[in-house]
């Protein structure tokens, strides 16, 4: 009978996230608004690629299990936005299912989806049909009822491949936004994405390489250190006897000019530096390669790589010093003396400098930068939790597809967290102005998100493709005005659209309008605006902060 | 012994027609701003006090009254030999003054007896509890019955107060356990109180004038589900905003008296111009 095995699991989740990502922009073109919006393919494709960093660590395992738990653990840390959550919980619940498994039949693989399907379910706290649960629901349910008719791997997958696309395509007529913007749902098309390069793989059409993927075009040099040493800590990294003792790391900027006398090829170059030390990595990119290697002499490496360019960020730390300093730390290591944990860590979700200040200067002690375009993983948000030193977390989001990653977190940390579900930036200051670190953290959770919900949120975008609205059409370009997660103005001009945005929100019983502008607005903008407010509602208090963000032209806060 | 003399200090900013009605005697503070001192609403009245603050290049600084300015107001008191002296002051977590007081206690003890009370409170939250004390005593109750009452004003009293900003109180030294609010780039309005202890401590925030109003007068009724059994609007420079807190309470407590005093220049320079407060003591069921 045909199984899948470790070796072929492993280039099943290769092929699917190699799938995800050379359409990273086809999902994210279909988020329901058409502002720069929490990518949902972006998102997708950083989680899974999280789940298959992990993954790849454990290459050598022979147990599709082993494969599955790592899989999923990568996916959890490495959740983004309310798609990644829900990846993350499919193959958590996958991996539970296949647990045991050594190899999996196709029946043993469906029921594994299966399972999967339905930790989703319970995950989420208020499902909604029409949306990638219903995809990975419809097609593991029908992969389970062909994989009790066949024992036959491709027919299970197909089968599943066939409905999660079926599914997909019904997914507007179940979901009216998804009808008004004319799109199917972005994370269901993830989903197919996945599944495609699952069946790709089983048929052996796709083979992908395995290093393309675990070593991040864009990862930096801290990281490229932290995988050299992973890997030389599996290989019995014997630090007493250290033979090259100086850990470097450089970039080598490409200069065209010399690599036309010398064409540089990646591969000759990491056989050629591999003479001068060990743990070796080389990254390289369009123009930069990066380097991590331990050698004795680390200048001739040096020497060796300035051929192809000039040198930068270099760092090189001696190895035999820092062994020797550790071992004295640990000779007389005590336990480090205890300070005082704070009743209170809080932690919030930002974008831009000027907005990250304001929520320190209320008291905030840990601001993640994340937000509309770049939601943080649940791991951002675990390092954050754990650099605190406290009795209990108040995690504050500021934005709906980060509440979910940011609820995951309680479960990896020993520290007691409440999430606090703010929405956007104006509900998370509202909701500052009401903690009190001398009240239960219940009592501070029900105030606070009372006050969160007593502010008005306006944001002012601009639109990233045509679509329409309740007031009618919005053109690619246009601006947006936002009202509570409601696009409620779009127009032409920024001041005539914050101007109709402000008219709408400020009631009669507004006392205070705050505003944060992005790093985009010109001095006559804010001035335009900050005299209509005085002209128009000379009874407001007006605020003006400097909030920094990108893309958003304004934050408006009033209440 | 015979009657009971009240003796307090500037800071409990009754107004002057109370004084002069109940013959309460006052030790002033001092007020300094740049190179100039001043006894406290006696040669500087709060009207030009805030309004050569506006000029002012520096914070103003104040200082409590020496001991021997106590020993003098109670010798003074006890001239005749048959008054019992009974001497209110500003909160010890506030100031040196009850101190000093104490002090002057000591240094005549050989000679009559002074009962120095800490008031736990401020401005005419000490006002609101002297005046009563006055009254009883100006009615011939006894010391020990005006030390009753003292003690179950300071026990019952609420004060609730709102600053234009902290910076005074912070500057000053006396921001207490308020602190914490300082440095917030958003501008907050944080409605104050003065615990048990008598420090400055937050009791809520919010934004705008307005809703810190009405989340003072939600505290208010919070604190008197009987209603009000005495009442007071405090104010520095802001006047108009003052009268409009006494037609509120008025309204909403329906109360025929409501106490309307100035906060003198050293509370004033501790408070900032802008300040109002309200002084409570809720009936009790």
């Amino acid at each position: 009978m045909e199984q899948i095995d470790a070796q072929l699991f492993l280039r099943m989740v290769r092929a699917g996230t190699d799938r995800l990502n050379n359409n990273v922009e086809q999902v994210n073109a279909l988020n329901v608004f058409p502002v720069p919006d929490g990518d949902t393919g972006t998102n997708m494709n950083l989680t899974l690629t999280s789940g298959l960093e992990e993954m790849e660590k454990q290459a050598a395992a022979d147990e599709v299990g082993k494969l599955a738990e790592a899989l999923s653990k990568g996916l959890l840390m490495g959740a983004r936005g309310n798609s990644g959550v829900i990846l993350s919980q499919l193959f958590r619940g996958f991996g539970k299912g296949v647990a045991e498994y050594t190899q999996l039949t196709a029946r043993q693989f469906a029921d594994g989806l299966k399972q999967g399907m339905e930790t989703a379910y319970k995950a989420v706290i208020k499902p909604v049909e029409g949306t990638v649960l219903t995809v990975a629901r419809e097609a593991a349910e029908k992969g389970v009822a062909v994989s009790r008719q066949s024992d036959k791997l491709t027919d299970v997958m197909e089968a599943v491949l066939e409905q999660a696309r079926v599914s997909l395509d019904r997914t507007p007529e179940q979901l009216p936004v998804l009808k008004q913007a004319n799109v199917v749902d972005a994370g269901g098309q993830g989903l197919v994405l996945i599944y495609e390069g699952f069946l790709a793989a089983l048929t052996g059409e796709e083979v992908v390489s395995p290093v393309a993927q675990p070593v991040n075009k864009a990862a930096d040099l801290d990281r490229l250190s932290d995988i050299a040493h992973e890997q030389s800590a599996q290989s019995h990294f014997e630090t007493g006897d250290i033979e090259h003792g100086y850990c470097t790391e450089f970039i080598v900027k490409l200069d065209p000019a010399k690599v036309e006398k010398t064409p540089f090829s990646e591969e000759n170059f990491r056989e050629d530096m591999g003479r001068f030390g060990d743990s070796l990595l080389v990254v390289a990119d369009d123009d930069l390669v990066k380097i991590h290697i331990h050698a004795e002499y680390p200048g001739e490496a040096m020497t060796y790589a300035q051929q192809y360019g000039e040198l930068t960020r270099i760092k090189i730390d001696n190895m035999r010093e820092q062994h020797s300093t550790i071992l004295e730390s640990e000779g007389e290591k005590e336990s480090p003396a205890p300070t005082d944990a704070k009743p209170y860590g809080l932690v919030a979700v930002a974008v831009g400098d000027g907005v990250a200040e304001i929520f320190r200067s209320l008291g905030v002690d840990s601001v993640i930068q994340g937000g509309q375009t770049m939601n943080p993983s649940t791991e951002e948000i675990v390092q954050a939790v754990k650099n605190l030193h406290a009795e209990h977390i108040l995690v504050l989001p500021n934005n709906k597809n980060i509440i979910m990653s940011a609820e995951q977190v309680g479960n990896l940390v020993d520290v007691p967290v409440t999430v606090l579900p703010t929405r956007t930036i104006p509900q998370g200051l509202a909701a500052l102005l009401s903690f009190n670190a001398e009240e239960e953290p219940e009592v501070n959770r029900d105030r606070m998100m009372s006050s969160a919900h007593g502010v008005q949120s306006g944001e002012v975008t601009y639109a990233v493709r045509d679509s329409q609205y309740d007031g009618g059409e919005i053109e690619e370009g246009d601006y947006l005005g936002i009202w509570d997660g409601n696009i409620s103005v779009a127009g032409k001009t920024l001041t005539d659209v914050s101007r109709d945005l402000l008219t709408q929100m400020v009631s009669d019983e507004a006392d205070v309008v705050t505003i944060l502008y992005g790093e985009d607005v010109m001095e006559d903008q804010l001035q335009e605006i900050t005299r209509f407010l005085e002209q128009q509602f000379p009874d407001v208090e007006c605020e003006i902060h400097y909030g920094g963000q990108p893309l958003y032209y304004f934050f408006f806060s009033v209440e | 012994m015979g009657k009971v003399q009240v003796i307090t200090d500037s800071t409990a900013d009754i107004p002057k027609d109370l004084v002069e009605e109940l013959g309460i005697s006052i030790v002033p503070l001092k007020v300094h701003l740049g190179n100039e001192s001043f006894l406290d609403s006696i040669n500087i009245t709060p009207a030009e006090f805030y309004q050569r603050l506006q000029q002012a290049e520096e914070m103003p600084t104040t200082s409590q009254p020496s001991p021997i300015d106590f020993v003098e107001v109670y010798r003074e008191a006890a001239k005749d030999g048959e008054t019992d002296i009974l001497s209110i002051h500003l909160s010890s977590s506030l100031s040196g003054t009850f101190q000093s007081a104490l002090l002057a206690q000591s240094m005549v003890e050989d000679e009559f007896k002074v009962t120095v009370i800490d008031s736990k409170t401020a401005s005419f939250g000490i006002g609101m509890i002297v005046v009563e004390v006055a009254r009883a005593a100006k009615e011939g109750k006894s010391l020990d019955e005006c030390v009753a009452i003292a003690q179950r004003m300071i026990e019952n009293h609420q004060v609730y107060f709102l600053v234009d900003t902290l910076e005074y109180l912070q500057k000053g030294g006396r921001i207490g356990k308020a602190s914490a609010l300082v440095g917030s780039l958003l501008n907050i309005k944080p409605i104050l109180s003065i615990n048990s202890e008598g420090e400055v401590c937050p009791k809520d925030k919010a934004r705008g004038k307005n809703k810190a109003t009405g989340r003072v007068f939600d505290l208010l009724k919070q604190d008197a589900p009987n209603g009000l059994e005495r009442v007071a609007v405090l104010y520095s420079n802001n006047r108009e905003e003052a009268d409009t807190w006494v037609a509120r309470i008025k309204d909403e407590f329906e109360m025929d008296q409501v106490y309307l005093a100035e906060i003198g220049p050293v509370i004033g320079a501790h408070a900032g111009p802008g300040t109002l407060a309200i002084i409570s003591l809720p009936k009790e069921s």
